[in-house]
């Protein structure tokens, strides 16, 4: 779909000519000639103007009422007054009537000093009231939810919210009840306002009526200071800035980025800041003493991790995810192959080959974010966005909504975004790979499922500018399916792959994989995919694992193999913020991993973006930088890095990744730069041709498909943020009510989950969309995590009694 | 008259301003048709309405309607069901369902009556007939009565709405009986029934008051 | 005068097709079938038939506005009959429900618009069930469904039925709420012609004028345009109400003289009471007082607007001089407060100031002071809202302020001293900043 083009227009306001854009509003189109018109509910951001506040009206020659700034667009010619009588006159009017009823409790308001209200009131109102009547007053804050207070006395009903939670979230929580002067903001029946993205409409507020629970009465404006950075929480890479107080991060903002983020943030990103400065952080690097981790002064762990890295040498098996940056991991893989000869590497939860990263990757077939909304159809496949990279689901959703994108959905579970689609289909677990080769069949005419040619239906109906979101698990076929719609070198279409780490893509491209080194170059030996290097240390084969921002039996797969892994390796060296269970009970040497907002490097986005993660704060405790650990490793492990600053560090990564070359810090910037808008791009490796795509076919047989899905909220930072630990997530096994009648399961019932002897616990959640035969667990919980489980068909039976009550 | 709630006293005169959600509840989103029984007739009903627009959101309230008459009120129960068919939140129907006086989102009595107090009216004595029908009913739980802004119907000022019926120009001596029908189960006053009465315009100007 | 609206209106059985046929129902949408659409237009656009439903826009040139185009047109016809005063469509939509479809099917066909919906306010359940009958009549007769009456013309109609608001008879926010959402007027522009229902063009009428349809294709526009006076032709429903005596609905050709409304067909005010004041079109009018001036204006769309008010949705309603401005003020405003939707700012807080201002005044704790606050508030509504309900209180209300001051301001210094004034300013009960601070 053609981006609307921008024709600069002249208009003239408060006598002054301005040349703006067209059709833009004239509160923005005010803002070309330095002309401020105060707005309340206005927030391009929200969808279409409501003009409910009525603060921005302003006088346009020719038309005999006062109109509208936010609503009203520019056209050439118009003549706009804002400083008449009449104009005056009408905005003292509205601020008089907003204040009636609002309780002017400034100084003990959480908002004064950056609120909407006071400026618009000190800039535009009369400064009396003739208001003699008695305030209302009511209980407050009351809790809209535990990370939100509502203050009914303040607000202003501007709709802000409640256009949010219905136009741009949509989960249509968050309402006005009753009408007129007793409006007020509620949920349903006293349901607490609880959604992945919730925590925005603290920001939108332009008032102090809905405020952070976690942030209020923490600091006044006027002795915080902002830092911009960007969240490694998820592959998202949401920019933000972070509300630094006495070195300590209070709160965490958005930072408006359309290219990224559109201005929005999850909860986890908002809030789980808090994970920053609690007790539990590791902040001193440990090494396990007579069994027990203890604190110990740097050089002393610097010394065992290289001794027991030597020892290992080529039986080291390292990897990477979490936020671990492209300096990190660079130096990372130059070490582990360098100086201890060892090629097994990974940074991927489920193993694809090079030549098919090396296809997916082409920046030929590369889709940037704003992309989505401006497709003519979007493609959701074997990825749930709110769980794997949060901020696209609002991204998707805008689509949809503003600019009718046609949505389709593949996935196994059902998805939260189904309501959305045009088609939603689903395929049995573990059927991703299978079921985009079957796209491609279908999208080159071959014989293919009614599914599949039904979903290359819908995006060929469209037209021609497809986006496909999807797993990276999905591997070898998108580039493939995304070729065979003739989206190769296509503006406006490509792919967007969800990693399975929050730096997922910049990992691989700076070579922590078994199969390629930095620029994905072919190495000659490669070494051991994670699930392999699990096997391999299990039978003794790898003596020693290098885990950097990974905990195996919280984030990958068989649990069980990485168990026996990591107890018979001699050696663990961890980088982590928190000691997890892989962590805390394995570990022989853990090196503190700095919070983001103590980091320094950068990030590449699943677009391509490479964005610089600035530090915040200062090192907190006794931390030390990612790049200067890994450096000071290399070195008494015989490798001179020449990294003496992050810097330097990206200058390294910079030299020896074709595709990166000559990217400094300065280049990113705040805004970050897609490498595949450099001229560098032209040295990112031609393409070798595609593995077979025939994907093996899901196993059919007795019993129950498990499928699998890590919440949003399944992260040590949201178990150790206190006011995000209501979220923590419990297990439960969602399956179809068919399934549960079957087995005489009910919803709210404990069960048993069993596979090959292995077992967890978890409570029926029925769901109406869960095809029948298929059940879901989630990962990455502290107990009965899915990868607890050994096969992918499982039997449920009813808990036994005593064994919950004993 | 509502006015009369007192200055001064904390206690809200919106309800709901001072409520607080309650934090064990969980978030309410679209209900699972797994998990949430519909009454078949209800949801015949409903799906009926929704197939008579271009898009299902319209039948929003022919569908809150319908949940009224089955449960007595709109409560949380009756819009969860809803929300349940109709694939919406039960905020977003709470907050459509609180938008319109005729929705009841607190218990009511199998009959409403909506005394008519508007300009109209009120020139006719309607306060006074609102307070006098609302004696009378006092106690009753099977009847609510409210008053109610302009009903349409100032021909026949002052003018009652029994479960739908309008009844009018009522005197202040009939309440008694009027709320003895409804008591009974019998029509509201038949012989003050507005759909008895001839249209003003084709009586004859004999001057009669006919009011 | 002949009567076209309550011809027959009150012959039993009208309400039934078969009557409706026998009095010659349906020939009219027949003999506009048979025209091209542009005729049907240019006799609507011939007849200067003004909206009947308050805003008197001309109706042939709200049909023209619809872009000509593949999307799909709609018709609204708006019987939220909520304006206090009015009662007129109950009367057609009860009696002569045929005569409503009959018309919105010919204007449809003028619009182009394949689906028709008629918003009824809630309260009317009685007219709601007639009109769903009838609907059910004329789809058997096959003048509604598919190819009506072997022409290309097409309709399906539906009757929804609202649920107690009065701001949905606001055309934009009966859209809303005819889409299932709360009723808050919309933005405008874009207007309904052009992005209406589901954002499609919207063709949006009164019952009453699309109730006037077929006579406008049975006479033919111009002959219809000789009725009445320029610029207000034709017959008009007026409901006339509160002090007179023969309260009720009465059909006149516009540009009667006012007096002979009141005196003469309702019967005047009871015996001994004189005309104080009266709203010439619905509660939202500015009022006009008893005097011989006012009450000799012709009740035409020109002369009302030239004597400062509005002739509306055409409701008269009277009050005589037993009764107190001030609680005439105060009703009014207290209806368009409860009805304020609260979406724009100086609707929801000015409604609710200004009856809080004239409650005070009731009570004896006002002084003349805040009458001209009153009148300020009003003038920082009108002109300031969103949509017309915050101006439909301050046009009134601020009109009984200028014209009946004096009066006010008696009744502000009886009432005080009635009051007692040492009890005008009650001690707090309880704390003002209780649970102010967290």
């Amino acid at each position: 779909m053609p981006r609307p083009e921008i024709k600069m227009i002249t208009f003239s306001i408060d006598g002054r000519e301005v040349q703006a854009p067209e059709n833009t509003m004239l509160v923005d189109a005010a803002k070309y000639g330095d002309v401020e018109i105060p707005v309340f509910c206005y927030e391009p951001k929200l969808g279409q103007p409501v003009g409910a506040c009525r603060m921005c009206l302003v006088e346009i020659e020719g038309i005999p009422k006062l109109q509208t700034a936010c609503s009203t667009p520019v056209k050439d010619g118009m003549v706009v007054h804002t400083q008449t009588q009449r104009v005056h006159e009408a905005q003292e009017a509205v601020v008089e009537f907003l204040l009636l009823n609002h309780p002017l409790d400034c100084p003990v308001c959480d908002k004064g000093g950056e609120c909407p209200l006071q400026d618009i009131s000190f800039g535009w109102g009369g400064g009396r009231s003739r208001f003699v009547e008695p305030k209302r007053h009511f209980q407050k804050p009351l809790e809209l939810s535990p990370l939100i207070a509502i203050d009914r006395e303040r607000c202003i009903l501007c709709y802000r919210c409640v256009r949010y939670s219905q136009e741009v979230s949509e989960d249509y929580q968050l309402v006005l009840q009753e009408r007129g002067a007793a409006s007020y903001v509620a949920t349903f029946d006293g349901h607490p306002y609880v959604a992945p993205f919730s925590g925005n409409i603290v920001e939108l507020c332009p008032v102090g009526a809905l405020t952070s629970k976690p942030y209020r009465f923490r600091a006044r404006p006027w002795d915080i200071e902002g830092a911009g950075t960007v969240c490694t929480m998820c592959p998202g890479q949401c920019n933000v800035t972070l509300t630094v107080r006495d070195d300590r991060v209070l709160r965490v903002l958005a930072r408006d980025h359309e290219e990224v983020d559109d201005g929005w943030l999850c909860d986890r990103g908002r809030f789980a800041y808090q994970s920053f400065h609690v007790d539990e952080r590791i902040t001193s690097p440990l090494v396990r003493v007579d069994g027990e981790l203890r604190p110990v002064p740097w050089d002393h762990a610097l010394d065992v991790a290289a001794d027991a890295l030597k020892r290992a040498g080529g039986a080291v098996g390292a990897l990477a995810g979490g936020g671990t940056t492209n300096e990190e991991g660079f130096l990372l893989q130059r070490i582990a192959r360098e100086a201890l000869g060892s090629p097994h590497l990974d940074s991927q939860r489920a193993p694809v080959d090079r030549r098919s990263l090396l296809a997916i990757g082409d920046p030929g077939l590369q889709a940037t974010v704003p992309d989505i909304e401006y497709a003519h159809a979007v493609l959701v496949l074997d990825t749930e966005p709110v769980d794997e990279m949060a901020i696209l689901d609002l991204r998707i959703r805008k689509g949809v909504r503003r600019r009718r994108v046609r949505l389709a959905v593949a996935s196994a579970r059902p998805s939260a975004l189904d309501g959305n689609a045009a088609l939603s289909v689903r395929f049995a677990p573990g059927g991703g790979p299978a079921f985009a080769a079957e796209l491609v069949a279908a999208a080159r005419g071959e014989a293919a499922s009614d599914d599949a040619r039904a979903v290359v239906d819908l995006l060929r109906g469209a037209g021609e500018d497809v986006v496909i979101v999807a797993s990276e698990r999905v591997g070898a076929a998108l580039a493939a399916l995304a070729d065979a719609l003739g989206l190769r070198d296509r503006d406006g279409a490509g792919l967007i792959v969800v990693p399975s780490s929050a730096n997922g893509r910049g990992l691989r491209e700076v070579g922590v994989l078994p199969d390629a080194g930095p620029g994905l170059a072919p190495v000659a030996r490669p070494g051991l995919h994670a699930a392999e290097m699990a096997r391999a240390g299990a039978e003794g084969e790898l003596t020693a694992f290098w885990l950097h921002g990974v905990d195996p039996l919280r984030d990958l797969p068989y649990r069980e193999r990485w168990e026996q892994a990591l107890d018979r390796a001699t050696d663990v060296i961890a980088h982590a913020a928190f000691l997890t269970e892989g962590i805390r009970e394995h570990a022989t040497v853990v090196f503190p991993v700095e919070a983001y907002a103590e980091k320094d490097g950068t990030l590449t986005h699943p677009d391509g973006r490479l964005q610089r993660v600035r530090p915040g704060i200062g090192l907190q405790g006794r931390n030390r930088y990612g790049w200067q650990v890994l450096a000071d490793l290399g070195r008494r492990l015989g490798l001179e890095l020449r990294v003496l600053t992050a810097g330097m560090a990206l200058a390294e990564v910079a030299a020896a990744v074709p595709f990166y070359a000559g990217l400094t810090q300065d280049e990113i910037g705040g805004r970050g730069i897609r490498w595949q808008e450099r001229e560098a791009a032209s040295a990112y490796p031609r393409p070798e041709g595609l593995p077979d795509l025939a994907a093996p076919t899901v196993r059919e047989g007795a019993g129950l498909r498990l499928g699998t899905f890590r919440s949003i909220w399944a992260s040590p930072e949201v178990e150790h943020s206190p006011a995000l630990r209501f979220l923590v997530p419990r297990q439960r096994v969602e399956m179809a009510p068919a399934d549960a009648d079957r087995l005489g399961l009910g919803d709210g019932q404990r069960v048993v989950v069993s596979a090959n002897g292995s077992r967890v616990e978890a409570t029926v959640t029925l769901r109406h969309a869960v095809p029948a035969g298929s059940v879901f667990l989630q990962d990455g919980l502290v107990r009965d995590a899915a990868n607890t489980l050994t096969g992918s068909v499982v039997e449920i039976r009813p808990a036994v009694t005593s064994e919950v009550a004993g | 008259m509502s006015n009369e709630v007192r200055r001064f006293s904390h206690g809200s005169r919106v309800p709901g301003w001072d409520d607080a959600v309650d934090l064990t509840k969980e978030p309410a989103s679209v209900p699972d048709p797994a998990t949430t029984p519909v009454p078949d007739e209800l949801r015949a009903e409903i799906e009926a309405a929704m197939a008579k627009y271009p898009d299902r959101r319209s039948a929003a309230l022919p569908a809150l309607a319908a949940a009224q008459r089955h449960h007595g009120w709109c409560s949380p129960e009756a819009i969860e069901q809803v929300a349940c068919v109709m694939r919406l939140t039960p905020a977003y129907l709470t907050a459509v369902a609180t938008f319109y006086d005729m929705f009841d989102t607190q218990p009511v009595g199998r009959h409403r009556v909506y005394v008519c107090t508007n300009i109209s009216c009120s020139l006719r004595g309607a306060d006074e007939l609102c307070e006098r029908i609302e004696q009378a009913a006092a106690g009753d739980p099977d009847i609510s009565v409210r008053h109610f802004e302009c009903l349409g119907a100032c021909d026949i000022a002052p003018m009652a709405s029994v479960d739908g019926v309008y009844v009018g120009p009522i005197e202040l001596d009939e309440v008694d009986e009027l709320i003895d029908d409804i008591r009974n189960g019998r029509p509201p006053l038949p012989r003050k029934q507005l759909r008895l009465r001839p249209t003003a315009d084709s009586l004859p100007l004999d001057g009669k008051d006919n009011g | 005068m002949e009567k076209l609206l309550f011809k027959d209106i009150d012959e039993p059985g009208l309400n039934t097709i078969d009557v409706y046929r026998r009095r010659g129902g349906y020939e009219r949408l027949r003999k506009a079938l048979a025209m091209p659409r542009e005729a049907v237009l240019n006799e609507l656009l011939a007849s200067g038939l003004r909206g009947r439903g308050g805003a008197g826009f001309a109706m042939g040139k709200k049909v023209s506005f619809l872009p000509k185009g593949a999307m799909d047109v709609y018709l609204c016809c708006n019987a939220d009959e909520s304006e206090p005063g009015t009662f007129k469509d109950r009367e057609i939509m009860q009696k002569n429900p045929h005569l409503l479809i009959e018309g919105i099917i010919i204007a449809a066909y003028a619009a182009g618009a394949n689906k028709a919906f008629i918003y009824i306010r809630g309260e009317y359940v009685l007219q709601a069930d007639i009109l769903d009958a009838a609907i059910a009549e004329a789809y058997a007769a096959g003048f509604l469904g598919e190819n009506i009456l072997g022409s290309d013309h097409s309709l399906s109609l539906v009757v929804h039925r609202g649920a107690g608001a009065y701001i949905c008879g606001e055309e934009t926010a009966l859209l809303d709420s005819l889409e299932g959402k709360r009723g808050n007027p919309r933005l405008k522009p874009p207007f309904p012609a052009n992005q209406g229902l589901y954002q499609g063009p919207t063709l949006i009428n009164n019952v009453e004028t699309l109730s006037t349809v077929p006579f406008i294709i049975e006479m033919g526009g111009e002959e219809y345009a000789k009725l009445g006076v320029e610029n207000s032709t034709g017959t008009k429903l007026v409901s006339i109400s509160g002090h007179v005596k023969r309260p009720g609905n009465y059909e006149i050709e516009l540009g009667m003289r006012s007096r002979d409304i009141i005196y003469g067909l309702a019967g005047g005010p009871p015996d001994g009471r004189k005309v104080k004041l009266w709203f010439p079109g619905g509660s939202s009018s500015p009022v006009l007082t008893g005097s011989d001036e006012d009450l000799d204006l012709p009740y035409d769309f020109d002369t009302m607007a030239k004597a400062g008010t509005m002739l509306g949705s055409g409701a008269i309603i009277v009050v005589d001089d037993s009764t107190s401005v001030v609680e005439v003020a105060y009703k009014t405003a207290y209806f368009y407060r409860h009805e304020s939707c609260g979406k724009c700012t100086p609707c929801r807080e000015g409604t609710n100031w200004t009856l809080k201002m004239l409650d005070r005044i009731r009570k004896g704790e006002a002084t003349p002071m805040d009458l001209d606050i009153i009148a300020s508030v009003c003038e920082n509504i009108m002109g300031h809202c969103l949509c017309v309900l915050g101006d439909a209180m301050a046009m009134p209300v601020s009109s009984m302020v200028k014209k009946f001051r004096a009066e006010f301001e008696e009744e502000i210094e009886r009432r005080r001293q009635e009051a007692d004034l040492a009890s005008a300013m009650p001690e707090p009960e309880l704390p003002l900043i209780q649970g102010a601070v967290a």
